[in-house]
């Protein structure tokens, strides 16, 4: 599992095992040795001490949603370019995503497969979990605890 | 430090330009802007070019384009780039180099050429103006974003989607007033809350244009803007202010921390408040960020933005009239031309020049204009005297 099978776009960073960790089901942060500050994204570097110790540890994703959207008109990535037949139609169902807050300042982005739109609410209860996708990538995903 | 005039103004057409390519855009308004000054080019110091993305130009340095298509060398021509924000960043750069006497004129020049990629790619190019390394793989794209903020701000203060669409009707209106908008057309309340979804809970009208276009703007070191304007327009105060990278870092998804701190900057340096300011343009990319940044920049209360633009105090006659010019709403956004863009609308409002959208007896007008999801944001206040 290489860093780009989460990012999509990017390989080369020292927080590459991220992905890894993701595809073992756990969703890590990185602490800072040196002043306890917490990174969700993980990053290799503080910018709050200039330290660059970090240790890594797991999140336990369960929190509150912060917002969420559902992107209809998605990026060329996403897109599906041509309908498989003649005269046939391709019916795009795209998927929600949202913020969730898991503890103070900690926020993680993730798809929401399992959610309704219309009965999605700012501050619902859920946990974020990783999951491999069936092309082998692996991302997150919000769902009801 | 010198003071900076705002002395001649050339505004493009904005529009699906599928006539011309980004030099071509960019003639259209530097000549204008010489005619609008009555100066020639030999006579300007240096100059700077606002372009935000070289993935549109489909080029590495696209200002090298600018400068030798309209003849500007040897003489310098500094790039400058803050995604949407790229047009009052390079303003501001203009303004250091006269306010630091390193020149005395300066032409300052906004231009972006979005439409020559397929709207799924420009999506994608301005989705990557989020972090493009832990958000993109979301599916991300500008509506998401200002989406989840607008979602946030209805969950927390009830505004409506009512409200937001009345922020669409204000700028479609007058935007039909003015013969540079891109969509020169009236919408109805009804049409822009029907239209189809774009990121729920923003519709289409709840959404700015791609756009192509340029704007240019000459600024003036004091003793040259005599020689040079009857009206000029002076930069009284700028801020210019920053934040995180992802939003999910953000201390508040209600509203834009970089917005408010620019604004609280460029005040204190125009020595003048929220309720001085007679005319502004602000960043309405999506109708919930100009909501937004009413509350942001004082125009009301945190969490009144809903209000103000249901008791219609942003049109010309209301309190604080706001972007009665369209907006990048319905005027257009070519990203790198906007900031400019902005300030020729504040110019026009302070000459008495906006003819059947002119604010009354305009003093001092503002502009705010937000580069990403809220990255930067720079705010700049402008006096007639």
């Amino acid at each position: 599992m290489e860093f780009k099978d989460f990012s999509l776009a990017f390989s080369q960073t020292k927080v590459g095992r991220f992905a890894k960790d993701l595809a073992e089901g756990r969703i890590m942060m990185t602490v800072c040795r040196g002043c306890g500050k917490k990174y969700y994204p993980p990053r290799a570097d503080c910018s709050h001490c200039m330290g660059s110790e970090m240790e890594w540890k797991p999140i336990k994703g369960e929190g509150s949603l912060v917002t969420f959207t559902k992107i209809y008109v998605p990026p060329e990535h996403f897109a599906l370019r041509q309908p498989l037949m003649p005269f046939s139609t391709v019916q795009f169902e795209p998927c929600p995503i949202g913020i969730l807050e898991v503890e103070e300042g900690l926020r993680i982005m993730g798809w929401m497969p399992k959610m309704e739109i219309q009965k999605i609410r700012v501050g619902m209860k859920l946990k974020a979990s990783p999951q491999i996708l069936p092309d082998g990538k692996v991302t997150i995903v919000l769902e009801a605890m | 430090m010198k003071r900076v005039a705002i002395v001649g103004i050339g505004h493009g057409k904005f529009g699906v330009r599928s006539d011309a390519s980004l030099r071509e855009l960019t003639f259209e308004a530097v000549k204008a802007c010489l005619d609008d000054a009555g100066v020639s080019l030999k006579e300007v110091d240096s100059m700077v070019t606002g372009i935000a993305g070289d993935e549109f130009s489909l080029a590495l340095q696209p200002s090298a384009q600018v400068h030798d298509y309209i003849g500007f060398y040897p003489k310098p021509n500094f790039r400058v780039e803050g995604a949407c924000a790229t047009g009052s960043m390079a303003l501001r750069t203009g303004w250091m180099n006269v306010a630091s006497g390193l020149a005395d004129l300066v032409l300052v020049v906004g231009v972006e050429k979005m439409t020559e990629v397929p709207t799924s790619v420009a999506t994608e190019i301005m989705g990557r103006g989020g972090d493009s390394m832990w958000e993109y793989p979301f599916g991300t794209t500008f509506p998401g974003y200002y989406a989840m903020m607008a979602n946030a701000h209805m969950a927390e203060y009830g505004t409506t989607e009512e409200q937001m669409a009345m922020v669409a009707v204000k700028n479609h209106y007058y935007g039909h007033l003015n013969p540079f908008a891109h969509m020169q057309k009236e919408v109805t309340l009804e049409k822009a809350l029907t239209s189809f979804t774009v990121a729920h809970p923003l519709k289409l009208f709840d959404c700015s244009l791609i756009t192509d276009g340029a704007a240019a703007v000459l600024l003036a070191s004091e003793e040259r803007a005599k020689t040079i304007s009857t009206k000029p327009v002076w930069i009284a105060g700028l801020g210019l202010a920053t934040d995180t990278m992802r939003i999910t870092e953000r201390e508040s998804l209600t509203s834009i921390a970089a917005s408010r701190e620019a604004a609280r900057i460029a005040y204190q340096m125009a020595g003048v408040g929220p309720a001085d300011i007679d005319v502004a343009t602000v960043h309405d990319c999506f109708t919930i960020a100009e909501i937004v940044a009413y509350e942001d920049l004082g125009f009301c209360e945190k969490g009144e933005g809903g209000k103000l633009i249901e008791a219609k105090e942003t049109y010309v006659d209301g309190r604080t009239p706001v972007n009665v010019d369209g907006g990048l709403k319905s005027k257009g956004h070519p990203l790198g031309a906007t900031g400019v863009s902005m300030a020729i609308e504040i110019t026009k409002q302070l000459r008495g020049e906006a003819g059947q959208r002119q604010v009354k007896d305009a003093e001092i007008g503002l502009t705010h204009n937000v580069g990403g999801t809220g990255q930067v944001a720079a705010v700049h206040i402008f006096r007639r005297e």
